[in-house]
């Protein structure tokens, strides 16, 4: 619920139509442009992948490659948020799909959690 | 406890506070009880991932001083950093706690005093808390847990990602998917621009849309999610290049997750694998992944292209390097240099030792990196071709040839090709292949494939103790199978197509003998298949086939007999055989047209069956006929040359004798016998500008579509064959085939007539050789074969002085020419009996040179004009208007001394009997008709044309009208252009002495009685005999006595001459009298039944008077029949 009210508030920057570079999030799949990770960090991924003023970062937890663009308006309710759980992110542009795996120490990190990592590029099948 | 669960008591009353706000508070209601509806083991999952956040706790409980400091390193983004240090601090053995208060303290800020309360109590006991933890259900710690880590945005949990994806699947509470069609390519800016437009409006009018997502798989389309069209459709209002009009289309639930699902076909690039390259100098040329570790820059290896030879020729010390680049760049847009290897002293030489720098074993030139000969460089993925590379086996070898460094080992690493093939053999496997297993459990077993569906394939073995079962194999383990024996083709390769039989299996490759080269063959077996057909699929190379006429050089030509896989065997006009590659052949040649004569003189042309008189006597049929000289013959029973030999055309004679081009039998067509339509034979050979031989009338003409798709489109015919005629268009420069009888002729006069049946007698003009060509025809065929001959120039100089002054008095000249003008300008309804009715007309004024034209029997070709005698050769040469114009004058001289002395025996009214009713048209003509007699000149004026007209008798037929004739006389006609004309015999033919024994018998017609007013027309069209006739005396009309014979009654009374003409024999084996012509007075039989109005049409006769027997064609209106 109080997520929800951070949907409210918050939105990831919303690129804009011409943006070149558009790089997407290995692990939530949001889609910014690097200036903009860069600056800010990934909105949902921050904490785990400190991607601030870190352009080695963002190069290697975030990709060029990936395809299908999603507005995510309202992830609370919206299936497709939920299919491609981004429901609990803050409102933007994710990508369906985006290749690559996020580095081992992230995923080391997420293991530690007890995070189960599910790679974005949808090789995970079940 | 009590804290704790007050805390999240207040939570929960700060959240609904909060969704007072909200404007979704329904939605969210309604949303969290279908949260719970995924079942059970969603249930379940759940129940695990609060488990696992427990254990987490109790973990970070334990490790909680170590990873609290790790957390406060990274957690740069946090906001609240002081306070949660301040926390730390107070107790570092308490992060739990700690995090707790930071956790509210973000959240609900505002309400510090509580916060501070319960900050109070981790202080005073913190022990006490661990245990109340422990004694809370785990349940309540997991909500708890939840709902802190849910609401700490910036913590990130993977919370879902336990759930397995299909428990994601859509269900029917979810909102819909919706397809909607938006401008193709700007689907990423419109999905893009909703989400800018929701956020924006979020506060006024928000969006009811949940969102909107494209897929690059599927251009033109993005789909929203949203509860209702009407939603979406508001969503898109003021959006460019959305189209919902164009319909928003719901998504079937089961269709909804496969569309984030797609995946887009990529081709995950392996280290050593062959690409090309995309763009650029390299275009196109092979390359081999080095470095795959990046995958946004693909490192590569190929041949570099340097230029040995810049344009620039400046010494390349003295530039400087941004010049020489740009020089180089300059030069590959013209042309590239060649791919060669990187050789040190080359490249210096030739653009200076500055200019390539070594590090280690690495050159640098022109900033790139060159290794072993070879350029290295990275691309980025979107720059490389990695599907259907397709590397030849030449283009691997040149990688080898330095990759294995000095040792000169050229052997390839072939492997990935191996590889590559080995997946293509799966495309090729069909069911019913015979393959077998040669890895795997299964290796050794063979039998036939059932089923194929991706990677598995069903095979059902053959011979081995599981006969009968069907096993799944992954087709990469199977092979197709061959045994030596069997007859296969080559599907791919460069033998494509090859056939022949297999002589020996090893592995996978196959050897067999070729069909065509009797050489042996290897191929993989992949790229064979079982067939029963021999190679003769490859009778065409290129643009050539078997049996073309091809050029070799300006002096030879020659027939390819056959084809091998990519040259040709060729037989020339020599005899000698060559072998020639497709780029040797200069161009085919045509012969369609091609005729020739053979040892005897008879014309041959391609597709006679011709047999060689001299030497071995080989019969063949022609393929080919070359400068009318050699003729290609071709002949299955002859082994050498694939049955393909050469032959002059002298020394050839047809094997099914050509009948005698006349043949004065019935049935015969006379039209063979016009040299404009028979090919000339004699004096034809060589001579460079020959015709073609006969063309079919129709080709050239300008005809009008008048039916099917492309009807009212104007063309021009341009070839026929039997009732389809192709027809260029006009418009678009397009060739069609269509019916004749789709087509109208047009004339010039815009006026147009069908192209076959009665109105094509016009169309023969346009056949009609030009004046130009007549020279060529003059060696009469006739003369030379059927021995008719004897049409000479004593036509066109005998006729016209007939013409000149017999011509003269016609007195319809004057009325007549506007008839004639309107059946020349109107030729459609005039067609041909109109025509034949009108041109008759003048004739018994005429005087016999009118009818000329109409004499020419070999001519089928009654041109109108030609007719016209007078009427000069400009009006003959062109059916145009304006000659026709041009020619009118000369009418008028023609007729204008006739004026009005009376040459009208004939008057207007007789006229609709003598033939059909479109005479009637012209009728103006019949104005002026005062009778008079006819004056003498118009006997007299044909006379010498009689004389020297010599035809149908035996064996003298038809003269060759000698182009003298034309220039000479220009006033005649050309004969070239002459048709038959109808004839009318004279007012007083009947007076004839000829005709004279043949009183009593001698039918006629009375005829053209109630125009004139005759007897008031009382005996109109009866049939009569005459049985006696005497001249009258100058001044006076001259009569008949006659019997009428057609009511039985026997009347007798005497009729005016001129109403009285001949009845032309209508049946078979009625005897007749000739009444014109060099046979004038003979009595004939009528031995073809004569048939159609067409009073021109010849019928054949017999003669059976007195001249003995003889069998000739008589046109049917130079006879009078006779009563037996």
């Amino acid at each position: 619920m109080s997520s929800q009210n951070f949907a409210d508030e918050e939105a990831a920057s919303i690129p804009t139509v011409k943006t070149k570079h558009l790089r997407a999030c290995l692990l939530c799949s949001l889609v910014m442009s690097g200036g903009e990770f860069r600056a800010r960090g990934c909105p949902n991924c921050e904490e785990i992948l400190q991607l601030k003023h870190s352009p080695d970062r963002i190069s290697a937890c975030t990709s060029v490659y990936f395809d299908g663009l999603i507005s995510n308006i309202d992830p609370e309710n919206s299936w497709v948020a939920k299919w491609q759980r981004t429901a609990n992110y803050v409102r933007g542009v994710y990508a369906v799909r985006v290749k690559g795996r996020i580095p081992e120490d992230v995923e080391a990190d997420l293991d530690a959690r007890g995070i189960k990592y599910r790679p974005r590029d949808q090789t995970d099948a079940d | 406890m009590s804290d704790l669960e007050d805390h999240t008591a207040f939570d929960q009353d700060d959240e609904r506070e909060h969704e007072e706000r909200d404007k979704r508070e329904e939605e969210d209601d309604h949303e969290q009880p279908r949260r719970r509806k995924y079942g059970d083991d969603e249930e379940d999952e759940d129940d695990e991932e609060d488990e696992e956040d427990e254990e987490e706790e109790v973990r970070s409980g334990k490790k909680g001083k170590k990873r609290i400091k790790r957390r406060h390193k990274r957690d740069s983004a946090a906001r609240f950093l002081d306070v949660e240090a301040e926390v730390s601090s107070d107790d570092e053995g308490d992060e739990d706690e700690g995090d707790f208060g930071n956790d509210d303290f973000i959240e609900t800020n505002d309400h510090i005093e509580d916060d501070s309360t319960r900050r109070h109590h981790a202080l005073l006991d913190s022990r006490r808390q661990f245990d109340e933890d422990e004694d809370k259900s785990p349940e309540q710690i997991a909500r708890d847990l939840s709902q802190r880590y849910r609401r700490t945005a910036v913590r990130y949990t993977g919370d879902m990602n336990e759930i397995p994806q299909r428990l994601l699947m859509p269900s029917v509470h979810d909102a819909s998917l919706w397809q909607v069609r938006v401008k193709p390519g700007k689907e990423k800016d419109i999905v893009i621009s909703l989400m800018r437009k929701a956020i924006e409006v979020e506060h006024t009018r928000p969006l009811q849309i949940l969102s909107a997502f494209e897929r690059d798989s599927l251009p033109g389309m993005i789909y929203v999610e949203a509860r209702s069209s009407q939603q979406v459709m508001q969503a898109c209002i003021g959006l460019v290049g959305v189209y919902p009009s164009r319909g928003i289309h719901l998504v079937p639930i089961e269709e909804m997750a496969s569309l984030l699902q797609i995946k887009k076909q990529e081709a995950t690039v392996q280290l050593h694998s062959w690409v090309r390259i995309r763009r650029g100098k390299y275009q196109g040329d092979l390359a081999q992944v080095v470095d795959v570790d990046n995958i946004e820059e693909i490192g590569v290896r190929f041949i570099p292209r340097i230029d040995l030879n810049p344009r620039d020729d400046g010494t390349a010390g003295g530039l400087d390097a941004k010049k020489r680049k740009k020089a180089a760049t300059g030069a590959t847009g013209a042309l590239r240099p060649p791919q060669r290897l990187f050789n040190f002293e080359e490249v210096v030489k030739v653009h200076g030792r500055g200019a390539v720098s070594k590090r280690n074993q690495v050159y640098v030139f022109q900033g790139d990196t060159f290794k072993d000969g070879f350029i290295e460089k990275d691309f980025k993925p979107s720059a490389l071709i990695t599907e259907d590379v397709n590397p030849t086996l030449d283009e691997i070898t040149h990688f080898s040839r330095k990759t294995d460094g000095a040792v000169g080992d050229s052997m390839v690493d072939l492997s990935i090709i191996a590889e590559a093939s080995r997946k293509q053999a799966v495309a090729v496997l069909q069911p019913g292949d015979h393959v077998e297993v040669f890895e795997g459990e299964q290796a050794g077993v063979h039998g036939v494939v059932e089923e194929i569906s991706q990677d598995v394939v069903t095979i059902t073995p053959v011979g081995m103790d599981i006969e009968g079962q069907k096993v799944d194999l992954p087709a990469r383990s199977v092979r197709k199978r061959f045994k030596p024996g069997d007859h296969v083709k080559v599907m791919a390769g460069k033998n494509t197509d090859e056939t022949g039989l297999v002589v020996s299996v090893t592995d996978n490759v196959v050897t067999f003998l070729s069909d065509m080269t009797m050489q042996e063959v290897s191929v993989f077996s992949k790229d064979l298949r079982e067939a029963a057909e021999v190679g003769a699929s490859t009778n065409i190379i290129g643009d050539y086939e078997l049996h073309d006429l091809v050029q070799l050089d300006p002096q030879t030509v020659g027939v390819i007999f056959k084809t091998e896989r990519d040259s040709f065997r060729v037989l020339d006009q020599n005899g000698q055989v060559r072998l020639v590659r497709p780029h040797q052949i200069s161009m085919r040649r045509d012969s369609n047209r091609a005729i020739a004569t053979d040892a005897e003189g008879h014309e041959l042309r391609i597709n006679d069956n011709m047999k060689e008189v001299d030497g071995e006597g080989r019969k063949g049929r022609i393929l080919h006929i070359h400068q009318s000289f050699f003729a290609f013959l071709h002949n299955r029973d002859v082994v050498e040359n694939g049955g393909v030999f050469v032959a002059r055309a002298r020394s050839l004679v047809s094997l099914a004798p050509k009948g005698s081009l006349i043949k004065l039998a019935p049935g015969a067509d006379l039209s063979k016998m016009n040299p404009a339509l028979v090919a000339p034979t004699g004096g034809m050979v060589g001579s460079g500008n020959m015709g073609r031989g006969p063309r079919d009338r129709l080709v050239g003409v300008d005809v009008t579509v008048i039916k099917g798709p492309h009807k009212g489109y104007n063309g021009t015919v341009k070839d026929t064959n039997g009732a389809v005629a192709r027809v260029e268009l006009n418009t678009g420069n397009k060739i069609i085939s269509i019916e004749k009888a789709k087509l109208h002729r047009r004339l010039p006069n815009g006026k147009t007539e069908p192209v076959e049946g009665p109105g094509a007698s016009w169309g023969r003009n346009n056949s009609m050789g030009p004046p130009s060509s007549v020279p060529n025809r003059t060696p009469n065929p006739y003369s030379a074969t059927a021995g008719a001959g004897g049409r000479t120039p004593g036509w066109g100089g005998g006729r016209t002085p007939g013409w000149g002054g017999g011509r003269t008095p016609n007195p319809y000249a004057d009325s007549r020419t506007p008839a004639w003008n309107a059946s020349s300008r109107t030729p459609n309804p005039y067609q041909t009996p109109a025509w034949n009715a009108s041109s008759r007309t003048p004739n018994p004024y005429a005087a016999d040179g009118g009818r000329t034209p109409a004499w020419q029997p070999s001519s089928r070709t009654p041109n109108p004009y030609a007719a016209n005698g007078g009427a000069t050769p400009a009006r003959n040469a062109n059916t145009g208007t304006s000659s026709w114009g041009g020619a009118t004058p000369g009418r008028n001289t023609w007729g204008s001394g006739s004026g009005s002395d009376g040459w009208g025996g004939a008057t207007p009214a007789s006229r609709p009997d003598w033939s059909s009713e479109v005479w009637n048209a012209p009728t103006p003509a019949s104005a002026p008709t005062p009778a008079t007699a006819p004056t003498p000149a118009a006997y007299t004026a044909p006379t010498p044309a009689l004389s020297a007209f010599s035809y149908g008798t035996g064996g003298m037929g038809l003269s060759a009208p000698t182009p003298g004739v034309f220039p000479e006389t220009p006033g005649t006609m050309n004969f070239e252009e002459l048709g038959r004309v109808p004839y009318s015999p004279g007012e007083d033919w009947i007076l004839d002495t000829q005709i004279k024994p043949f009183y009593n018998r001698l039918k006629v017609t009375v005829h053209d009685t109630i125009r004139a007013g005759y007897l008031e027309g009382a005996y109109e069209n009866r049939t009569a005999v005459v049985l006696t006739a005497s001249r009258a005396g100058e001044g006076f009309d001259q009569t008949a006595y006659v019997r009428f014979v057609d009511d039985g009654k026997g009347e007798e009374r005497s009729i005016m001459m001129k109403y009285l003409i001949p009845f032309v024999p209508d049946t078979v084996d009625e005897e007749a009298v000739v009444i014109y012509g060099q046979r004038r007075g003979e009595l004939v039989k009528v031995r073809q039944r004569p048939d159609g109005s067409d009073t021109i049409e010849m019928v054949v006769v017999e003669s059976v008077g007195t001249n003995g027997a003889a069998f000739w064609e008589c046109q049917k209106d130079w006879m009078c029949a006779l009563t037996r």
